[in-house]
């Protein structure tokens, strides 16, 4: 599904380059569930940034479902990184002014699905996580569960084949961090979704399939389960 | 998804309450300054577009030998319209209108005073468009002894009677009687020609009109066949002038042409043009609209700082949409429509503020201005569709910058947004205050130019004086009149003229011979007085003698004043003023001058003091009554004047006027300019105080840690208080550096206009640099002093 070949990223420091990542290659497939560990600095959200085609990098090849990322246009890469990808964040970023039901909506009103077809979607989404009684509150009235839960919900709206998560449970307590995790196992095995997160947790990183240690922007090792 | 912009667009502008309310406030002022003045223009673009035909009016330029300096005039001559058409083919038609004022009437038992009423040819509704209810617009002015009268004027005379055919009498010095042959609809507002009457011009004709050349004393509009070269026919008048006035006439007059629509709006510098109702110079209404814009545009950079400084809020909304899906163009439309509605919101207020306001505007402007915003559906889209633009052009660039965010950026939350674009901001915040600063100097320089027309020694007293008309009186009844109010206490002086001060006077030519040099012919201007006139407005006598009750039989007595002196002795180099006393002068070769009065502004200000006499000469009747009365119990001198004239003149309506309300007309233009620019400049100063106050306060929230630091460092309220408000302070002392030179240059071009004028202080742009100061400083402090008292505790907090 995801090919990196040689892929760098740095940063022009008084003409030195910081390295974050340092040609770097990795291929992940339909159906995995990666789990990418490493110390703060080790280039892991750098990673999933690029993964996510939220940021280029600086040097690499870079393929997805088929299609030479890096010879894309910024217009074709956010049609593709639309119909593809779901973020989730370990800060839930929902949007404060939106309810959890709108906030749930807007990513298929930036894919242009239909008012009755969105009203659908986010009916269903909202049955399927439990929180139907919660679609008129705002994020500020949640728990940091419920916010992730929704963020999750939001990610998933628009079915993406793959789905990103940046530290997914470190802003939550490990009651809370289980359940996501269980969440994740499940979407995984039963809906065929790809999951590419970024954890610290030993145990989390033990819900994949696979687990990634970066080191100085280098994969370190690479375990699969 | 437009439902989706709304209601998110709603939620923002409700969220950020201080935020929105600087804008929609700003916005709101800035849009009802622009929706008056708007209306204004138009009222004043509306003026005599109710005519149809080609109509200019003509005018003359006058160069006579013994006047200071040219002038044009809005007069012409009685015998220019027939020979015009005569001559040139291009000439369709003219007419010509004689205008009189406080005209009185009789009907039956009733009398009016009709304010003013014209004689016209009959050509004239043949030229202007006004609307004719009864009778034939072709035949009504054809046979003398005919008037139209307007529906209002018919009412006032015949009631419920039918006015057709009725009879109607003027009274005077030669009575007259005229048919009503037609009924007027009452002449627009917008309508430089205001008459309650027309009557056929033919009526009054006499042969000496006919050849009455060089006689100034009516105005001429002239039909031109459509798509007449102006420049072409005027080039052609001199060779006119000379056929029918000879060289003389050619050397003395200019004529030209100015078309109907420019005899409201562009003839400011015309003079003797007094039919010309409601004139107003152009330019002023174009500097209205100028500064109104003014201030709309720094309402919209208050939008434009806002957002970018408030950047920081709306940018993990940006990062967060973008990881979602949302392309860079779909959230600039977002951010627009927030604005687009904001000022849709705006509108809705400002709409409000403009029919709260505009009673006070039409009593300050003297114009009818109405908001037909319900029932003109057209100017309701203009205003809508110009809110939404400038919704769009003050969101434009917030948009374009906000939208602009990299989402792995502003997630991670390392950039400083909001920051970085300040210099822009810093531009417009200059921008602001250099604008406002420079109206706050116009403001105090016109205010100041009109108190000292106000308050300047014109050189003779008008405080306590009152003016009544004197229409009809004959001499014998205006010296019973004066006796009979002279024995009253509440009376101090009774004098009369023909004409009121402030007014333009007229101007005649006289003839002039100092011992044996040759007769010289020149023009002046005229005041024909009673003899106590010097003595009732203290008009001071540089030489020679006053006039006196008793007449000499012998020889008719001039007083001239000190400009007509210097002009009589051009050619008489080293002769001492007093030469003049005892010399020929006037009409003919019985005039002597007696006297030489000090130089006294009978004109506005705006003018020079130009050459004049008095002539005391009872017999030639008097126009105005001029009564000094008791100021103390003025309102019981005015009911014992009006008991003496009912008791006196009991067939002749009584009005009077204070001369200082006279002037007051005379500098209403000056009066309404000093008002529209004072309000206007305070508007504009009120809304940068009200951005300047959102900057200070994002800008204090944003630096909240590192006050916290430097409190717990142990920075003291004034430290912080400085180090929040200097930078703004600055902005607003580069603002003055900026204005000082532009409101010097403007003020300066601006006071040529007045002959006597202020002398441009340096103090005045000092005052305005400090209130500035002082003004941005107090602004910026409210939220200094509450970021600089803030415990830091709290701030300092780790989230």
């Amino acid at each position: 599904m995801l090919s990196l070949q040689h892929i760098s990223k740095f940063y022009q420091v008084s003409g030195l380059k910081n390295f974050v990542l340092n040609d770097l290659s990795l291929e992940i497939d339909e159906g995995e569930f990666v789990s990418i560990m490493g110390p703060s600095g080790s280039g892991k959200s750098s990673l999933l940034n690029i993964i996510g085609m939220l940021d280029e990098p600086s040097e690499g090849y870079h393929y997805f479902a088929g299609q030479a990322v890096h010879q894309l246009k910024e217009k074709q890469r956010s049609a593709l990184y639309k119909q593809y990808i779901g973020f989730v964040f370990q800060a839930y970023h929902l949007i404060d002014e939106l309810t959890v039901y709108e906030n749930i909506e807007t990513p298929l009103i930036y894919q242009d699905f239909k008012g009755t077809e969105r009203k659908a979607m986010v009916a269903d989404m909202l049955d399927r996580f439990s929180i139907v009684g919660k679609k008129d509150l705002f994020p500020a009235q949640l728990s940091g569960g419920q916010q992730q839960l929704v963020g999750i919900a939001r990610a998933l709206i628009a079915k993406p084949k793959l789905l990103l998560a940046d530290e997914p449970t470190g802003n939550l307590n490990s009651k809370q961090g289980e359940e996501i995790m269980e969440l994740f196992r499940k979407l995984n095995k039963e809906d065929g979704v790809t999951i590419i997160q970024v954890t610290h947790s030993e145990k989390n990183a033990e819900y994949g399939s696979r687990i990634i240690n970066l080191l100085d922007g280098k994969i370190e090792s690479s375990k699969q389960l | 998804m437009i439902k989706n912009y709304i209601k998110i667009a709603w939620r923002n502008i409700w969220k950020n309450k201080i935020f929105s309310a600087i804008n929609i406030v700003g916005l709101s002022v800035g849009m009802a300054a622009c929706i008056v003045i708007m209306l204004f223009v138009f009222y004043e673009k509306s003026f005599d577009s109710m005519h149809s035909k080609n109509i200019y009016r003509l005018n003359e330029v006058q160069k006579f030998e013994g006047m200071n300096a040219s002038q044009k005039v809005a007069l012409s001559m009685f015998p220019m319209g027939p020979t015009l058409q005569a001559e040139f083919p291009e000439i369709k038609n003219f007419t010509r209108i004689r205008w009189q004022q406080k005209f009185q009437i009789t009907y039956q038992l009733k009398k009016i005073f009709s304010p003013q009423v014209f004689f016209v040819d009959s050509t004239f509704l043949r030229m202007f468009d006004f609307k004719l209810i009864r009778g034939d617009r072709a035949t009504a002015l054809l046979k003398p002894h005919s008037v139209l009268l307007t529906q209002e004027t018919a009412k006032r005379i015949f009631g419920n009677e039918d006015p057709m055919g009725k009879t109607i009498t003027h009274y005077g010095n030669d009575t007259t009687s005229y048919a009503v042959t037609g009924i007027l609809a009452d002449v627009p507002k917008n309508s430089q020609l205001q008459f309650d009457g027309l009557f056929s011009f033919n009526t009054v004709f006499n042969p000496r009109m006919f050849t009455n050349w060089g006689g100034n004393w009516l105005n001429t509009y002239l039909e031109l066949a459509p798509g007449t070269d102006i420049k072409a026919l005027e080039k052609k008048f001199p060779a006119y002038q000379k056929k029918y006035m000879g060289p003389g006439g050619v050397k003395a007059y200019e004529l030209f042409l100015l078309s109907l629509k420019d005899v409201h709006a562009n003839s400011a510098d015309i003079g003797l043009d007094y039919i010309n109702f409601q004139k107003f110079d152009q330019k002023l209404t174009n500097l209205f609209a100028l500064i109104a814009l003014i201030v709309l545009v720094i309402a919209c950079i208050n939008f434009i700082n806002l957002s970018t400084a408030r950047s920081a809020e709306r940018a993990k909304e940006v990062g967060v949409r973008k990881s979602i899906g949302a392309q860079r163009f779909q959230l600039a439309i977002q951010f627009l429509g927030e604005t687009v509605l904001l000022s849709l919101i705006a509108l809705i207020f400002a709409i409000v503020l403009v029919s709260i306001a505009l009673p006070y505007i039409n009593n300050l402007s003297q114009r009818d201005l109405s908001l037909p915003i319900m029932n003109n559906v057209g100017l309701l889209g203009l205003v809508f569709l110009a809110a939404v633009f400038i919704g769009i052009l003050s969101g434009i660039y917030p948009a374009v910058f906000l939208s602009s965010f990299q989402p792995v950026k502003v997630l991670k939350g390392s950039v400083e947004t909001g920051r970085n674009k300040g210099s822009l901001r810093n531009v417009l915040v200059v921008g602001q205050f250099a604008s406002a600063i420079i109206l706050m100097i116009a403001t105090i320089f016109v205010i100041k130019q009109l108190r000292f027309m106000q308050m300047r020694d014109p050189g003779f007293t008008r405080e306590q004086v009152v003016t009544v008309p004197l229409n009809m009186v004959t001499t014998a009844q205006y010296k019973v009149l004066k006796q009979e109010l002279l024995n009253s206490s509440l009376v101090q002086g009774v004098t009369a003229s023909q004409d009121v001060l402030g007014s333009h006077l007229d101007q005649t030519g006289i003839e002039f011979k100092l011992g044996d040099s040759p007769l010289r012919q020149l023009t002046s201007t005229l005041l024909v007085v009673d003899h106590d006139y010097l003595n009732l407005y203290k008009i001071k006598l540089a030489m020679g003698r006053n006039f006196s009750s008793e007449k000499s039989a012998l020889s008719r007595e001039f007083i001239i004043n000190e400009a007509l002196a210097k002009e009589l002795l051009k050619d008489h180099k080293g002769k001492p003023m007093s030469s003049l006393l005892g010399q020929r002068f006037g009409f003919d070769s019985t005039g002597v001058i007696i006297g030489i009065a000090k130089d006294f502004n009978f004109n506005s200000l705006h003018y020079k003091i130009e050459t004049l006499f008095l002539f005391n000469q009872e017999a030639w009747g008097f126009n105005n009554i001029s009564v000094k009365i008791n100021g103390a119990r003025a309102k019981e001198a005015i009911s014992f004047i009006q008991s003496v004239w009912a008791k006196q003149l009991p067939e002749i309506p009584f009005e009077y006027q204070f001369l200082d309300d006279h002037f007051a007309e005379v500098y209403r233009v000056d009066s309404q300019v000093s008002a529209v620019v004072s309000i206007l400049a305070v508007l504009i100063i009120i809304i940068s105080c009200l951005g300047l106050f959102g900057l200070a306060s994002y800008s204090a929230e944003k630096r909240i840690k590192e006050i916290g630091v430097r409190k717990v460092l142990g920075a003291s309220v004034q430290n912080i208080v400085v180090l929040l408000s200097s930078h703004f302070i600055k902005l607003v002392v580069i603002a003055n550096v900026i204005a000082w030179p532009v409101a010097f240059y403007a003020m300066n071009k601006w006071l040529q206009g007045f002959a006597y004028r202020i002398n441009i202080d340096w103090w005045v742009f000092a005052t305005a640099g400090i209130i500035s100061i002082i003004i941005a400083f107090v602004t910026v402090s409210f939220q200094s002093v509450k970021a600089a008292t803030a415990n830091p505790v709290k701030s300092l907090r780790s989230e």
